[in-house]
């Protein structure tokens, strides 16, 4: 599974745990499926799942990559967030058939119920300029925040910032297996749909970590500017950190990777400094 | 600088310092290439190899190869620690030399093993054969990993532990294709034949290169975890340690021996037809022993095992959970192996390093033939023979794996309120005594 099917994953997760009478999820992640009968909900990943001519399946599906074929006859809904949806001749969406990104062909002579569409722009017709806005609403949330914490805990943030460019390597391997294991951790959790708001809960505490991992590099970058107010200094350092990181992520691959291995070590510098609250010491080895 | 290199160990008429520098850093490669080759046999000769010989070329049933092999173990672990204990009291523990001597006979008689393998055929000869390759196998055990002691120093062990895992198991996972003993001889043969004449050369020609590594010992042999400490913690420490080594070892083993039995498993992962799989095997493998590497150098012991086993909890409740969710027909995720082969990479690192690490050049013997002999070879193949014991009456892999999961979150859970209660006495006492 890649990991770019991981956040619309969780999304179809969620809307299936809001779902009235849906008690189990049947992923299909990949290869060729022919589904006739089916309980709770089917989520479509990077699989062709074909509902043939004469069968009547309950529904809901979600599609959220591969490829869904529907021949025969859906009794609740289906949802689209990405992939391709094909609504055959003589098919039937006795619900609603909510588009909102991905490729979607419904033949005249088929049969829905309600059809809703988001009209969400397609990845593919993003211009280079397109993504300017959000990234530089980030940036300043982030230069805010940082502006708040190096003016009211100046020792947390210097232990983060310290301890992500003394030891690059070890918060980077913590912030990495902390990462892959809480990812699929909360994967795994939010299949059981019970414990989905932990799911949500646990994402919000990674991406906060994420963002003051990042707001500590900042920090660093502030420091080699020549302002004497901390709090300003750390502002324009994450403003500049954004910047630069949003300029690098536009190299194929190892732009990426740049960005990925700086956020990652800034996550790990938070957690091995305990969100800032002692500074990072590693064991003390004999020479 | 090498740490390895100090000028208070070199006498007079030795080679100056950028040429002990080499002779340092070819120490690293020496250690390198003998554990890593070591283990690599062990991975694939070894614990597969073995099976299929006694099950599909001798004609054995899955329960009297299971039966042979908890004997195979108990009989190398025995050897391991009479050799441990027999090279700690005659100092043979601290003679580098008298190592690589013993080293090129295990070596040697190994490779005559490797090659007469396929040419057993009878119950009787295999039995002779296993013995035989238990008992040398026994004598390496403490020989080989007690080569830290006198090659890597203290502040490097993590990172080549890490190298030597990676390197092992990437190995294993790209190469060979099929798990057959008529795979493996030839390929161990190949890699055992020029390793007994490098063996022969370093053991008996008098090399300076030896005579530097022999000397290195005397400053960084005494471990890590056993500076400054308590003769008391430190046994407390060792005892810990095989158990939670020998209960990481027999999870593994239960598990991995069932799931490489069943066909969705297997050939969508470590014997997938599909090379890019194998790489990602083998490349997770890789980053799972740098991780450890980097984890056990910085935080220690502890941090590691509560790693481990976590990740092996993890690993197994990701199991049972695809076996009784996924439908039929359905290839499970590659995150399943993925976390399989971090938490094996993880341990396997920690397994090299710790053993030197509680130990001093008077006691290594015996600390790695128990530490080995326990934790690594008694539980894998304990555990290996009960496999194929549940195999054999039927228990299915879904119930199999529950098994082995309970164990597994048994130990996550119970190491860390373990330690915390552990804490928590130290702190009542200490409140007592002020």
């Amino acid at each position: 599974m890649s990991l770019t099917l991981i956040p619309l994953l969780i999304a179809a997760l969620l809307l299936a745990s809001g779902e009235q009478g849906v008690d189990t999820v049947q992923l299909m992640l990949s290869g060729e499926h022919t589904v006739t009968e089916h309980e709770g909900a089917v989520i479509v990943g990077e699989s062709t799942v074909t509902i043939p001519s004469g069968t009547v399946v309950p529904g809901p599906i979600y599609v959220i990559g591969g490829e869904l074929r529907v021949a025969g006859e859906v009794a609740g809904d289906v949802t689209q967030l990405a992939g391709t949806v094909r609504v055959e001749a003589g098919a039937v969406i006795a619900g609603e058939l909510q588009h909102v990104a991905g490729t979607l062909t419904v033949e005249d002579d088929s049969e829905i119920g309600r059809r809703t569409s988001l009209n969400l722009r397609n990845p593919e017709e993003t211009t280079p300029g397109s993504g300017i806005l959000p990234r530089a609403s980030l940036a300043l949330l982030l230069a805010a925040v940082g502006y708040l914490l190096a003016r009211k805990r100046p020792i947390a943030l210097a232990n983060v910032s310290t301890a992500a460019r003394a030891h690059p390597v070890v918060t980077l391997t913590v912030g990495t297996l902390a990462f892959l294991t809480a990812i699929s951790i909360l994967v795994f959790m939010a299949f059981t749909l019970v414990l989905f708001p932990l799911t949500v809960l646990g994402i919000v505490v990674g991406l906060l970590t994420l963002g003051y991992g990042l707001i500590g590099w900042g920090h660093l970058v502030g420091t080699l500017l020549p302002i004497r107010r901390r709090g300003s200094a750390t502002a324009l350092g994450v403003v500049i950190l954004t910047a630069v990181l949003s300029l690098v992520s536009l190299v194929p691959v190892v732009g990426d990777l740049v960005v990925a291995a700086l956020s990652l070590s800034g996550m790990g510098a938070v957690l091995v400094t305990y969100y800032g609250v002692a500074p990072f010491r590693p064991e003390p080895l004999p020479d | 600088m090498l740490p390895g290199l100090a000028p208070d160990i070199r006498p007079m008429n030795q080679p100056g310092p950028s040429n002990q520098r080499w002779m340092v850093a070819a120490g690293y490669v020496f250690y390198v290439a003998v554990l890593a080759a070591g283990y690599y046999y062990n991975l694939t000769f070894v614990q597969l190899g073995i099976i299929d010989l006694g099950t599909r070329l001798v004609g054995l049933t899955a329960s009297q190869v299971s039966g042979l092999m908890a004997g195979f173990a108990v009989a190398a672990l025995v050897v391991a620690v009479v050799t441990g204990r027999m090279m700690d009291r005659t100092g043979w523990s601290s003679d580098l030399r008298v190592k690589l001597r013993i080293l090129f006979f295990v070596v040697a008689g190994q490779t005559l093993l490797t090659v007469t393998a396929p040419l057993v055929g009878t119950p009787v000869h295999f039995i002779v054969w296993v013995l035989i390759c238990s008992a040398t196998l026994g004598v390496g055990m403490p020989v080989t990993f007690s080569l830290m002691i006198d090659l890597i120093p203290i502040r490097h062990r993590g990172a080549v532990a890490a190298v030597v895992a990676g390197l092992a198991f990437f190995t294993a996972a790209v190469y060979p294709l099929q798990w057959r003993l008529e795979e493996f001889a030839p390929v161990m043969s190949m890699l055992m034949a020029p390793a007994v004449v490098v063996l022969g050369v370093l053991a008996f020609c008098r090399l300076r290169l030896v005579e530097v590594w022999s000397l290195q010992h005397e400053r960084f042999g005494v471990g890590r975890f056993v500076r400054g400490a308590e003769p008391g913690a430190i046994r407390f420490a060792f005892w810990i340690s095989v158990v939670l080594m020998f209960s990481v070892f027999f999870i593994d083993s239960l598990g991995f021996l069932r799931i490489i039995d069943t066909p969705v498993f297997i050939y969508t992962s470590w014997q997938s037809p599909e090379l890019g799989v194998r790489l990602f095997i083998g490349a997770s493998h890789v980053l799972g022993a740098a991780m450890a590497g980097v984890l056990y150098t910085v935080f220690g012991r502890r941090w590691l095992f509560l790693w481990i086993l976590g990740l092996f909890a993890f690993t197994h409740l990701l199991y049972t959970f695809q076996l009784g969710t996924a439908p039929s027909g359905i290839d499970p995720p590659l995150s399943l192996p993925f976390f399989y082969v971090l938490a094996v990479s993880f341990y396997t690192t920690l397994n090299f390093a710790l053993w030197p690490d509680l130990s001093t050049p008077a006691n290594i013997g015996i600390r790695t033939g128990l530490g080995v002999g326990i934790a690594g070879w008694l539980a894998s193949f304990l555990s290996t023979s009960l496999a194929l014991y549940s195999r054999d009456i039927g228990l299915s892999l879904l119930e199999h794996l529950r098994y082995v999961n309970a164990l597994a979150l048994l130990l996550a859970v119970g190491y860390p309120v373990a330690l915390y209660l552990r804490r928590m006495r130290a702190l009542a006492i200490l409140r007592e005594t002020s």
